[in-house]
């Protein structure tokens, strides 16, 4: 069996891929249910309905699709945002990842397709939708395909550590 | 006897002379509170937000919600939103004095003749017509950004006394400045895109970017006016 350095590049691209979609899923999810930008910050109730109407924007869901999406993507976001960074069955959670990365992708450039003047609800502050937040999603869905691909490949190798160590023995 | 006499000139002067200053204070008054109400009619601030138009407003100026929208004639998304979400808003929630309603000019750029349509629109206010005007400017939409008769289109609601006004008014070049003074309160809360609403409630600021369906802002006014 091939043996995986722990120089191997596809390591480094999976950490920098956990680290980077870690950090902008936590931020995300933190920003939707805090409002941080905002002060007095309003309760999370509130938020969430106020994310609510830029999910309602995007004119994709019926309101019932609406309310469950903006009332469990911004928890969800903090929770795969975690798993990501810990690393527990990362296989998994990548590819959890990714299918979220995809989905934003195809709503955003579908929007931006149609014409839709409306505010991308990446985050807390009032962005609005462009060719920008396209590619930035366009970016972020490839990070998170190549990092969950190389997941996959690197697990069905031995840990570099391991496999020194049993060398050793 | 002359002193006497003299002290009576003396009164009467000084009689003569009160007189006088309260008439001047009197018409100086007047004056100061014509000018106050002239401008007051027109421009106003309500719960904070400032340089309200209120022919352009609707509701009660004590409601706890006011809502801002920025909104453009030519653009299809204020249009779906004026349809949808804006009648059912205003039966539901201006009507029922829980929002006071402030239309904004937002003319984007793009648009060939979206400042045309806001100058009839405003004019349209200036003579208490805006209601019609704006309804007749969105629901013909198609027709007039395809030949910019955005005239007739106005003409076809109003007499032909009132749509004479609204000629002088547009003619008149005193339109420009408010329309631009809107757009500039819209850059203000950087406004970027249309229908923008902007949501005001106890001292906070929401921002609503596109078109929203009903349901779901009922259900964000429900929550704002639930707060305590």
């Amino acid at each position: 069996m091939m043996q995986s350095s722990p120089l191997n590049i596809r390591r480094a691209v999976i950490w920098i891929g956990r680290l980077v979609l870690a950090g902008i899923f936590l931020y995300a999810g933190y920003a939707k249910i805090f409002l941080p930008n905002m002060t007095p910050r309003p309760p999370i109730k509130l938020a969430l309905s106020l994310f609510a109407m830029q999910v309602d924007s995007y004119r994709l869901l019926p309101p019932a699709g609406v309310n469950f999406v903006a009332h469990t993507l911004p928890f969800a976001e903090v929770a795969l945002g975690l798993l990501l960074l810990i690393g527990w069955r990362l296989r998994i959670w990548a590819t959890i990842v990714t299918a979220a990365m995809l989905g934003f992708l195809a709503a955003v450039v579908r929007s931006y397709a149609i014409g839709l003047q409306i505010n991308c609800g990446c985050f807390a502050n009032p962005e609005p939708l462009t060719i920008k937040t396209v590619f930035r999603d366009g970016l972020l869905a490839a990070l998170a395909v190549i990092m969950t691909i190389f997941a996959f490949i690197e697990a069905r190798k031995p840990h570099p550590w391991a496999a020194a160590e049993k060398a050793s023995n | 006897m002359d002193r006497q006499r003299e002290y009576v000139v003396t009164q009467e002067d000084r009689v003569n002379f009160r007189r006088v200053l309260a008439g001047s204070l009197f018409a100086v008054l007047c004056s100061l509170s014509c000018v106050l109400l002239a401008n007051a009619d027109l421009r106003q601030s309500v719960g904070g937000v400032s340089d309200i138009d209120f022919h352009k407003a609707s509701g009660s100026k004590t409601a706890p919600i006011i809502m801002e929208v920025f909104s453009d004639f030519q653009c299809p998304a204020c249009k779906s939103f004026y349809n949808g979400t804006n009648r059912q808003l205003m039966d539901n929630y201006v009507s029922t004095g829980k929002i006071f309603l402030i239309h904004r000019d937002f003319p984007l750029p793009l648009h060939a003749y979206s400042r045309v349509a806001a100058r009839y629109a405003r004019a349209a206010a200036e003579i208490g017509k805006f209601e019609p005007a704006e309804q007749v400017l969105f629901q013909n939409q198609e027709k007039w950004e395809q030949t910019g008769d955005v005239d007739g289109t106005v003409a076809s609601v109003l007499s032909a006394t009132e749509m004479a006004k609204v000629r002088a008014l547009v003619k008149g070049g005193t339109l420009e400045s408010v329309i631009d003074k809107d757009y500039a309160l819209g850059q203000g809360y950087h406004v970027n895109q249309t229908p923008t609403s902007i949501i005001h409630s106890k001292g906070q600021t929401y921002p609503v970017v596109g078109v929203v369906s009903y349901d779901i802002l009922k259900q964000f006014l429900d929550q704002l006016l639930s707060q305590r």
